[in-house]
């Protein structure tokens, strides 16, 4: 429980979610195209491949940093809602690590939560309205749960991931209420959201990692 | 890189104080064309749009960091406000703002919740004016209220709610800035703009409460007794409402076309003194008993009463016969005197074809009454409504509806206009031109009229008939006794009654003196028209009609210079059928004899829309779409026009000329569409083509027309007024618009000696080709062809014999290098004797 996180795990996690972004790339896409426009899946994986070249070519040493260029790169190439979401999502997590050098797991918890915060902020999102806020508001309660438990944080990945697993299931009866698929009204039942599949995802790859 | 573009319609670096537009979509393209769109509306004042739009041109998507940029850009001191379509273009906008370190630029940009292309475009036009970011904002938020007042449901069928304007009512309020208020001409053009829409239109006078009326009735138009400065509401429903209410409200700023100097006309016409009178109005000399014009009584109609139907058959005929009469007069008048002269005549037309009046004929005949008892009845109520009006001017147009009613009954009945028991000088307050048209040459020596002007309806058709006529003599004239001798000189203006035996005898000699210069005129007008030095002129007459080319035939034209075809589609809702128009044309043809008839396409403009032909009001119709520019947008009539003339041109020499034309262009166009309505047998043989000089740009490139035309014609009366920016019709400018301006004489000059470099002739066909001083000038630059009144062909005819056109070359070379008309005038009258040899 006194287990830093490194610079280079933050890294490591990104570089993952990257990679599953990838190979997810098509099932995203599809998921879009049944309730959006069928970009999510292909502007996701432009906008992580290009923060990952941005990590390439830039060595930084905090994770303040590190998610301050994620998030930047991330407006920047997405081009669709997911940009300015996850964009605003890594921006807040690098806002809440700051300039300091090191990051407890209680300091990552907390820069997910600034980072939910800034997702609602910015998509002023509910509970239920169908979005990555239902896949990731869980895991993130999870993971406070798990670290308030005196729980591993690789523990609490685990249990944020599941959670953002059960979020992201529980899309699929819930009729969208933002975004594009709420233009479509009752037709946008019955399919699970992408970016709460993105959330999932993105848990996914922090229990990929070396937490 | 940055995509954010400076909008072109924005002045480089005009970061001045309007207010910063940035727009924000998921597409380049389609933000660029938002900004194009409101760049139409900015005609270039400076108002900086940026575009943050797509990931690159083609890749759809939103980028805060670029929209930052284009707000950062766009950002001065007035503010910044945003567009965005949807989606994440607000999510991006939201965050670019997070994104702008400046907490001072942050604070000045405002989001706009507007839509993209509407909310751009009024934003534009604010931020253009100089509002407030806030006002922008505002401003743009509104833009969809027009667009869903538009699209709201229509009331059910109970009806819009007590109070409320119904959804598809258009209201409109106007201000009557006519001197004399909204009498029968302003009304009756206010009727016929109404008319020629589909739609339904109330009036209802504010400021005395008079009304509601339905606009399409002259006679309920008139009872709203709108004076100058009262508020006028028009509400109108309809597919076509919107154009009604803006229509009005245009045509109630332009004062309904009535011209300016009504109040000049009415005082000299009303002054019981006669301060100038009398005036000179048709020369000659005419003398005999003063004779009263005393209205035949009416009849009681002895015809038995009809069956309904057969009542009212005789009313439809004869309205259509009374508006046959009053539109030949009312095209007379309009050639002579111009269109605004004419307008009385639209008044009468109007109350002839006024929908409600009809009806109520129709319903008294329906209820028993015979033709003659229910026309009178009707208007004898119309009559009384108006006379009972509060307004002098207004009550006075009264005389309007007893004017056209009266015809109407004679037209039912058969009698005469009016009679003149016994030859000579008849004496009257006035004529209507009905009566002045009536008058019988064989009865009438002469004319004396208390009121009137020399530009009056009267004056003119005396002229055109040859009655010596002397107008403005002062109210005391009509105390002179019936049957007291009376002689009067319509040349001078001389006026005596109960003249001394000497005085008798001087005017019986100028009297005698005349005739014979008139007789030997028209003993030789069968004769060329050959100057002193040999040169052969050709004498042509303006006409309109078959009865025309008959008089100008009699008088000895040598053809019909200038036929005018809007007789044929005036006064008419449908078009006249090719095989209608080729009869006309034909008509005329025949009473020509074989002489060369050249008919103008149809020259009409928004002055006098054909209910066929639906035209905006315009501004100023003189400028407007009219001749050979309305003729290009309704090719269907011209090609059938044209059609008819190759008909004609098969049979009979026939030219065709094209008026208005300013352009190449055009005139390609035009004969583009005669090439097609001639078919693929070709221009008939003979049918030659030309065009109307007109307007000034067309005289300074005559140049270019040249190798497309067999002949121009100089239509000297629009060039004058278009050279010298002053209309005819005009009286406070009138006296600008002479066509001996050396300014008009040198565009003459010019179309002269192009034309006969290229051996194209070269007509005139104006009112300057029968003025006596301006035809040594026109003569004297070229001018081989005079096309003018009928009844003015056996003068002109002479007044070319006793010229000498190696005389008039200097003289017209001098006044083109002098200042003014009256230099001109004078020039001629002092080389006259030289000149003539």
């Amino acid at each position: 429980m006194d287990e830093n996180v490194t610079t280079a795990v933050l890294e490591e996690w990104v570089r993952t979610f990257a990679t599953l972004i990838e190979q997810n790339r098509d099932y995203l896409t599809e998921l879009d195209a049944a309730i959006g426009d069928a970009d999510h899946g292909s502007n996701m994986d432009r906008g992580m491949k290009a923060a990952v070249a941005a990590l390439d070519d830039a060595a930084l040493t905090t994770a303040g940093a590190l998610f301050t260029k994620v998030g930047m790169t991330l407006v920047s190439t997405v081009g669709g809602a997911s940009g300015p979401l996850f964009g605003t999502f890594f921006l807040r997590m690098g806002a809440s690590f700051g300039d300091s050098d090191t990051a407890s797991p209680r300091d990552f918890a907390a820069a997910l939560r600034a980072g939910l915060g800034g997702v609602v902020a910015r998509g002023k999102a509910e509970p239920g309205d169908k979005t990555m806020y239902d896949a990731l508001a869980p895991a993130v309660d999870a993971l406070d749960l798990a670290l308030e438990a005196q729980s591993q944080l690789a523990t609490g990945l685990k249990a944020a991931r599941d959670a953002a697993a059960t979020g992201r299931d529980a899309t699929t009866p819930m009729l969208a209420r933002k975004g594009r698929a709420s233009y479509l009204g009752e037709r946008s039942v019955g399919h699970q959201d992408p970016g709460a599949t993105t959330v999932a995802l993105l848990l996914e790859a922090a229990t990929e990692s070396s937490f | 890189m940055t995509d954010g573009q400076a909008d072109p319609a924005a002045a480089p670096g005009a970061g001045g104080h309007n207010v910063g537009l940035v727009v924000v979509s998921h597409s380049r393209v389609l933000a660029r064309a938002a900004v194009a769109l409101a760049a139409e509306m900015l005609h270039g004042r400076p108002v900086r749009i940026e575009v943050a739009a797509g990931l690159d041109d083609t890749t759809f998507g939103t980028d805060a960091v670029r929209i930052k940029e284009a707000v950062e850009r766009a950002d001065n001191p007035s503010g910044v406000v945003v567009l965005m379509d949807l989606g994440s273009a607000v999510l991006s906008a939201e965050l670019a703002l997070d994104l702008i370190a400046d907490p001072s630029i942050r604070d000045r940009v405002t989001l706009s919740p507007a839509p993209i292309v509407e909310g751009l475009i009024v934003a534009a036009v604010a931020a253009a004016g100089g509002a407030s970011s806030a006002e922008v904002a505002a401003e743009a938020r509104g833009a969809l209220l027009g667009k869903a007042a538009q699209l709201s449901p229509r009331p059910g069928p109970g009806g819009p709610e007590p109070g409320l304007v119904p959804a598809e009512e258009i209201v409109g309020v106007f201000t009557v800035e006519n001197l004399h208020g909204l009498h029968a001409r302003p009304a009756a053009r206010l009727v016929s703009e109404v008319s020629g829409l589909d739609a339904s239109v109330q009036l209802r006078n504010l400021t005395n409460g008079a009304g509601p009326v339905p606009a399409a009735s002259l006679s309920r138009v008139a009872t709203l007794a709108a004076l100058l400065g009262h508020e006028v509401e028009v509400r109108a429903s309809g597919p076509q409402a919107h154009e009604a209410v803006e229509h009005l409200l245009t045509l109630a700023k332009r004062r309904f076309d009535e011209p300016g100097d009504t109040t000049t006309h009415e005082q000299a016409a009303g002054s019981p003194g006669s301060v100038h009178g009398p005036l000179p109005a048709s020369p000659g000399i005419g003398y005999g008993p003063a004779r009263r014009l005393t209205p035949a009584p009416l009849a009681p109609d002895s015809t038995a009463v009809g069956e309904p139907s057969a009542e009212w058959r005789r009313i439809v005929e004869s309205v259509a016969a009374v508006r046959r009469e009053i539109e030949h007069v009312r095209v007379l008048t309009s050639r002579e005197l111009g269109a605004q002269e004419a307008s009385i005549f639209d008044a009468h037309l109007s109350l002839l074809g006024d929908t409600e009046m009809l009806a109520d004929v129709k319903a008294r005949i329906g209820a028993g009454a015979g033709a003659v008892a229910a026309w009178a009845g009707c208007l004898a109520d119309v009559e009384r409504l108006w006379a009972s009006l509060p307004d002098l001017y207004l009550r006075e147009r009264a005389e309007d509806v007893r004017a056209v009613s009266e015809q109407v009954l004679r037209a039912l009945t058969g009698e005469p206009t009016q009679h003149t028991s016994a030859s000579g000088v008849l004496i009257a307050r006035d004529l209507t031109p009905a009566e002045a048209a009536a008058l019988d040459t064989d009865v009438v020596t002469g004319v004396v009229l208390a009121q009137g002007s020399p530009t009056s309806h009267a004056a003119i058709l005396a002229r055109a008939r040859d009655i010596p006529m002397v107008v403005a003599a002062g109210r005391d004239v009509l105390n002179v006794p019936e049957g007291t001798t009376v002689v009067l000189d319509g040349t001078t203006g001389e006026l005596h009654v109960d003249p001394s035996p000497e005085l008798l005898q001087q005017f019986g000699h100028r009297a005698g003196e005349l005739a014979d210069r008139r007789r030997q005129q028209l003993a030789a007008a069968e004769q060329p028209a050959v100057s002193l030095d040999g040169t052969s002129f050709a004498v042509a007459a303006n006409i309109g009609s078959g009865a025309d080319a008959r008089t100008a035939f009699a008088a000895g034209a040598d053809g019909a210079g200038l036929v005018r075809t809007e007789f044929l589609f005036l006064g008419r809702s449908i078009a006249p059928r090719l095989d209608e128009q080729r009869a006309y044309y034909e008509a005329i043809a025949e009473a020509m004899s074989g002489r060369r008839i050249t008919l103008r396409t149809l020259d009409v403009g928004g002055d006098k829309p054909l209910p066929y032909l639906p035209m905006p009001a315009e501004a100023n119709p003189f400028l407007g779409r009219r001749g050979i520019r309305l003729s290009l947008d309704h090719r269907d009539l011209l090609r059938d026009q044209l059609v008819a003339v190759c008909e004609t041109a098969r049979g009979f020499p026939t030219s065709v000329m094209f008026p208005m034309v300013a352009t190449l262009g055009e005139l390609l166009e035009a004969r583009q569409v005669l090439a097609d309505a001639a078919g693929p047998a070709g221009l008939p043989d003979g049918l030659k083509v030309g065009m109307m000089v007109e307007v000034p740009a067309a005289a300074l490139k005559i140049e270019t027309f040249l190798p497309h035309l067999d002949f121009v014609s100089i239509g000297t009366n629009d060039l004058t007024q278009y050279t010298l920016a002053a209309e005819r019709g005009n009286g406070s400018v009138a006296v600008l618009s002479d066509a001996l301006d050396p300014g008009v004489l040198l565009l003459i000059d010019r179309v002269c000696r192009a034309a006969a470099r290229d051996r194209v002739d070269v007509a005139v066909c104006g009112e300057a080709a029968s003025d006596e001083l301006a035809i040594p000038v026109l003569v004297g630059l070229g001018v081989r062809e005079l096309s003018v009144s009928p009844s003015a062909v056996p003068r002109v005819k002479e007044t070319i014999r006793q010229l000498d056109t190696r005389r008039c070359r200097p003289l017209a070379q001098q006044a083109l290098t002098l200042a003014g008309a009256d230099d001109v005038r004078k020039l001629v009258l002092a080389m006259g004797s030289e000149a003539t040899g």
